[in-house]
């Protein structure tokens, strides 16, 4: 390639010329064995270099001047040579080498134009294509277009009627090419894709040319696999049927690479399907990526080696069976691996890619420190996200963004109000390449996660937050569908009536809370019992079920919400569960719960869950649950007449709430203790407690509680007469 | 004679040295084949009445002994018993400790069957446990050879150890059986229930009710509180008679006092307080101010009581006057402290009371609490009930709030 700028003269063209002579006469000697030229490369490792590039385009004068290597078209055939065997290359610098098969394609193709030679113009043309696909320089979106038009310049000479085999090879590459393309309508692309593949696939039958109809039911598979028309239940099926295909011919045994490569393929697809067992998918999908690594080694095949590791840590990090904390460890020990590969330098894509999944393992992980754990996440998405550019890689970049976003959502360090803000930054910039109409899954997503970081957040009014939420979960459920993402519209349902849920708790409005209801029904319908998304339905249930009970006194309610919490507190285990979410939710469900069972006459089991919720929560962090659940606790107690242990946790309740300053539950401390002194017969004392309580709820517009706490108030003055009347 | 037999000699001389035969304060009280108790027990004569007033009801009671922790329990309930062995010979009385893991109508059961040892199926019953039998009971059965030399021999071998299935039903079989021959009753006492914790006992009260209204009389010692608060027992009615036990008061353990010496004297002497002589070899002023210390709780008595004479027989005292009793009262505060062997948690908790003083959950601050690194009272409860039964602690008598305070020795010797 003739750069604009530079002058001929002052490029130094010696070297260049004499490793041309030399390559020249290894190829002649080497009658087509591509292994010793391979040798030779590897041979003058350091003379592929920027300097060979620069010369690169000026050199062929010289070598055919020589006269050594024939006419004009010998040499350049020397050209399209070197283009295929330095592109292939596994050794050096491979953006270097990438760049000299360009630049010699290029040189050769000055040679042959194609009113002269169409053959051979139409075969650099496809091989040019196959180079920027590839390319590591540049623009990324640019080059697929080069590479989009150079195929396509390859298939004016190869039509499907004189040259079958090789239209078919370019209709294929194109296929692939479109897949990937960055520019135009994303969905419309992954359309051309399909078309492209399947016309390769009429010339190319099982029976004529396996393998290459192999090669190509693998490009449709990873069309069909992307593919955003049609149902996407039906898509995935299709991509695992073409990798199926194309195992057919590629046993482990003749094509041992290409098998390796489409059960890697079809691991992805596992990964991601729908339809039947998600269990039972995931299992097979590790099965397929463990296949692939048996040929695939590390020094054999190391680029693949590390795709394969990619994979296996993906299909580790959504498995279901087995331990949750050890198939993350073993999601992160494969992306390590293939992060040994995938160097900046080399493979600044993959690099990017694998970085991202590995943020996304320690983002879920559940060993070490979850802040420490985090904080790898956040720097491995940064790090990612200097490769993964807008421009080069709008695709990854957006959902590198979006994963930085939850990666914040989540984040323990540093200062919660910013980081969701930062959080919601993130997704927004997402969304502004995720859009709906190209990358439909990713848009939603995006919106998901941007409606739960309003739902967290902080800064501005709680009821705008909420209603934003509300209204971006909707906008997420127009993809999410049941039929399209099964597990997505359940969790993207959980979180819409979780944000009702908490709507409700700022109106009063029973209407958000049938609503809640009715989506976690739905949602629990299709859950797989035990699993986390289950838990969480049922919880969500139980809340959502006790607040309107709450409202409407209907028992039936208090009935469902008790078999909710109960429901979600038996499916909780250690293993299955993670650990942030156990915390929260083990002891915060256990004392709702025990505190419901206490009040419907089982109070030995209530006030077992009781105990033990206040002693998980005596150790977190939440210290308003602790103040809760320790006053549900002496509420229990105060239901069975245990006025010492009532009094006892009634005490502990109003000194945690008055460390939290938080009135309401001063208030209800005072109001039972007040209560219990007098039952005791110290009736100065509890009635003390009570005016103070009187006076709090007063403050607090608590109407009907002020009206209790002057009946149980007047009933201890009544008492109290009426023992002071007795004569002692 | 070698150098420790002389260290024995001086020791017993030591203890002869202050008038008595031997140190007669122990850690439990004696057992009830012992005639000790009836020297030593002293006081709760309103309480022994309660109990005895039940007695002479033809129906079948149940009793509930409860107090704190060393307040006396299983003496009063063995005092009760051996009263009962000698007025009522007619009517078994069955004591026992209630075993680790086990629950009531098998304890009780277990009880029964000991007292019944001419019972073959009491036996039976015991032996099927494993728990050692009188008799031993052995299965007879018949092999007959297969082959055409006839041979015929008898094994003997173990029966295997089952508990029983159904305790309840096992145990009403067995009250059955003991009707039939004691028509006045039987009488089962389980003692120290307030060794399990609250909840498990409430269980097992709330599992066992159909056999405390079954055919015998109960006498249960438990927790101080808790069971006696809850529904089960308060207001389902389960016990006829609910026993608090308090602390003595101060003229009660300056009887005990009395009567633990005597128990132990040499030369029995006068047991009138009137008399100087009774509390010898203590002074009258050293045996009050010993009352005084022991806030009228039995063990601690009995604990500080072998600490000061054992210390005043190692100083060749033949009077504890109000010097020597510093001194042993001195050696007991770190000789109760190294017999509790407290968690780091528990010393934190007993540093700081001594520190604080008195504490309760009405007084105590939330910085209190955060110097202790907890957030509530009751976290520290356990720890403070620890101290208790460890006498490095006592529980203040005051019902609108939980209080402790340290127990008031002086300082240990450098």
């Amino acid at each position: 390639m003739g750069k604009g700028f530079g002058q001929p003269k002052v490029v130094p063209t010696r070297n260049a010329t004499q490793f041309m002579r030399a390559f020249g006469k290894c190829y002649a000697k080497a009658k087509g064995d591509k292994r010793q030229v391979e040798q030779f490369l590897q041979a003058n490792l350091a003379k592929l270099d920027e300097h060979l590039l620069d010369a690169l385009s000026y050199i062929f004068p010289k070598l055919l001047a020589d006269q050594k290597f024939g006419d004009k078209q010998n040499v350049a055939t020397l050209f399209l040579v070197f283009g295929n065997t330095v592109g292939d290359f596994p050794l050096g610098d491979r953006a270097l080498n990438l760049e000299l098969s360009i630049a010699a394609y290029q040189v050769a193709l000055k040679v042959y134009p194609r009113d002269m030679f169409p053959q051979e113009w139409a075969l650099l043309q496809n091989n040019l294509g196959n180079a920027y696909v590839d390319r590591i320089r540049g623009d990324r979106a640019e080059s697929l277009e080069q590479a989009i038009a150079a195929y396509e310049l390859s298939l004016q000479v190869y039509t499907r009627d004189t040259f079958p085999e090789e239209w078919a090879m370019s209709q294929n590459n194109l296929g692939n090419v479109y897949s990937n393309r960055i520019r135009g309508d994303r969905a419309e692309n992954l359309e051309q894709a399909i078309t492209a593949c399947e016309l390769s696939l009429q010339v190319r039958t099982r029976d004529t040319s396996p393998e290459e109809w192999a090669m190509s039911q693998n490009n449709l598979g990873n069309a069909y696999s992307n593919r955003i028309r049609g149902d996407r239940a039906e898509n995935l099926d299709q991509a695992i049927m073409a990798y199926e295909l194309s195992l057919q011919i590629y046993t482990s045994d003749t094509f041992p690479e290409e098998w390796a490569r489409s059960q890697n393929n079809l691991s992805d697809a596992y990964c991601n399907r729908i339809r039947g067992d998600r269990a039972e998918n995931i299992e097979r999908a590790i099965v397929a990526s463990e296949l692939s690594l048996q040929i695939y080694t590390r020094d054999t095949l190391p680029e693949y080696w590390a795709r394969s590791q990619n994979n296996l840590g993906n299909a580790y990090q959504a498995r279901i069976r087995g331990d949750k904390a050890e198939n993350l460890e073993k999601a992160i020990a494969a992306y390590d691996l293939s992060l040994q590969v995938y160097t900046r330098a080399a493979f600044p894509e993959d690099w990017a890619r694998s970085q991202t999944n590995l943020s996304a393992a320690y983002g879920n992980r559940i060993r070490g420190e979850r802040a420490e754990n985090l904080e790898q996440a956040l720097a491995a998405y940064e790090l990612s996200l200097q490769v993964h550019t807008r421009e080069a890689f709008p695709e990854a970049w957006a959902r590198a963004e979006n994963n930085l976003g939850t990666a914040y959502s989540n984040r323990i360090r540093g200062d919660r109000a910013q980081n969701l803000e930062q959080a919601i930054t993130a997704y927004e910039l997402s969304l502004q390449v995720c859009t709906r109409n190209a990358f439909p899954e990713s848009w939603a997503r995006s919106k998901h996660n941007l409606a739960s970081a309003y739902c967290d957040r902080i800064l501005g009014e709680q009821s705008d937050n909420l209603r934003t939420a509300v209204d971006l979960y909707q906008e997420a459920a127009q993809v999410f569908t049941q039929e399209a993402f099964p597990l997505s519209w359940a969790e993207n349902q959980g979180c819409l009536a979780e944000a009702l849920i908490n709507q409700a708790s700022l109106t009063d409005n029973s209407d958000d809370l049938d609503t809640a209801i009715t989506l976690l029904k739905e949602a629990l319908e299709v859950a797989v019992p035990g699993s986390p998304g289950f838990i969480d339905s049922q919880y969500r249930l139980g809340n959502a079920l006790s607040r309107r009970f709450e409202l409407n006194q209907n028992a039936n309610d208090l009935q469902d919400a008790l078999k909710a919490y109960k429901t979600a507190l038996d499916a909780i285990s250690p293993e299955h569960y993670d650990r942030e979410k156990i915390w929260q939710a083990l002891p915060t469900t256990q004392s709702v719960l025990g505190s419901r069972l206490v009040r419907e006459g089982q109070w030995q089991e209530g006030l077992q869950l009781l105990l033990n919720s206040v002693r998980l929560l005596s150790e977190g962090d939440d210290q308003l649950a602790h103040a809760n659940a320790l006053y549900q606790t002496g509420r229990a107690h105060e239901t069975l007449s245990d006025w010492d242990n009532a009094r006892l946790y009634y005490r502990d309740a109003l000194r945690l709430y008055e460390h939290l300053n938080d009135q309401p539950g001063i208030a209800q401390s005072r109001h039972g203790l007040g209560s219990v002194l007098a039952s005791q017969g110290y009736f100065k004392k509890g009635m003390a407690e009570l005016q103070q309580a009187r006076d709090l709820y007063q403050q607090l517009d608590r109407q009907n509680r002020v009206r209790e706490v002057d009946n149980l108030y007047q009933a201890a003055q009544r008492a109290e007469q009426q023992l002071s009347e007795v004569p002692a | 004679m070698t150098a420790a037999d002389d260290i024995f000699d001086q020791s017993t001389s030591n203890v002869q040295g202050l008038g008595l035969c031997e140190i007669p304060f122990t850690e439990s009280p004696p057992d009830l084949e012992s005639e000790t108790l009836q020297y030593i027990f002293t006081g709760r004569e309103a309480e022994l009445r309660r109990v005895f007033n039940l007695f002479q009801s033809r129906e079948r009671r149940r009793v509930l002994v409860y107090g704190r922790i060393g307040i006396g329990k299983s003496a009063f309930l063995r005092e009760v018993l051996s009263v009962l062995r000698r007025k009522r010979p007619q009517m078994p009385t069955a004591y026992i400790s209630l075993p680790a893991d086990l629950d009531l109508a098998t304890t009780a059961l277990i009880a029964v069957a000991r007292e019944m040892a001419d019972d073959e199926w009491a036996q039976r019953q015991l032996y099927q446990m494993g728990i050692p039998t009188a008799k031993i009971l052995k299965e007879r059965s018949a092999e007959a050879g297969g082959n055409l030399v006839i041979s015929g021999k008898v094994t003997e071998k173990d029966l295997p150890i089952t508990k029983p299935l159904y305790p309840t039903v096992s145990l009403d079989t067995l009250l059955e059986r003991a009707q039939e021959k004691y028509p006045q009753g039987v009488v089962i006492a389980i003692d120290d229930l307030d060794k399990r914790n609250p909840s498990a006992v409430r269980q097992m009260m709330h599992d066992a009710q159909g056999m405390l209204k079954g055919r015998a009389w109960f006498i249960l010692t438990g927790h101080p509180m808790g069971i006696t608060g809850d529904l089960l027992t308060s207001e389902r009615g389960l016990f006829d008679l609910q026993l608090k036990l308090e602390e003595l008061d101060q003229p009660t353990t300056y009887k005990m006092l009395i009567n633990y010496l005597n128990s132990a004297r040499i030369n029995k002497g006068s047991t009138d307080p009137d008399d100087p002589r009774s509390v010898l070899p203590f002074t009258p002023e050293a045996a009050k101010h010993f009352c005084e210390v022991s806030l009228g709780k039995p063990r601690l008595f009995n604990r500080l009581g072998n600490t000061v004479l054992d210390t005043a027989a190692n100083m060749q005292a033949t009077l504890i006057d109000s010097e020597v009793l510093a001194q042993g009262l001195k050696a007991a505060a770190p000789e109760l402290r190294e017999r509790a062997a407290l968690s780091v948690q528990e010393e934190r908790v007993r540093a700081f009371l001594e520190q604080r003083g008195p504490i309760s959950d009405e007084t105590i601050t939330y910085e209190d609490l955060e110097q202790l690194g907890l957030r509530s009272f009751s976290e520290i409860l356990p720890f403070l009930e620890r101290l208790e039964a460890a006498d490095l602690a006592h529980q203040l008598d005051q019902d609108d709030s939980k209080a402790f305070a340290p127990i008031a020795l002086p300082p240990a010797l450098e």
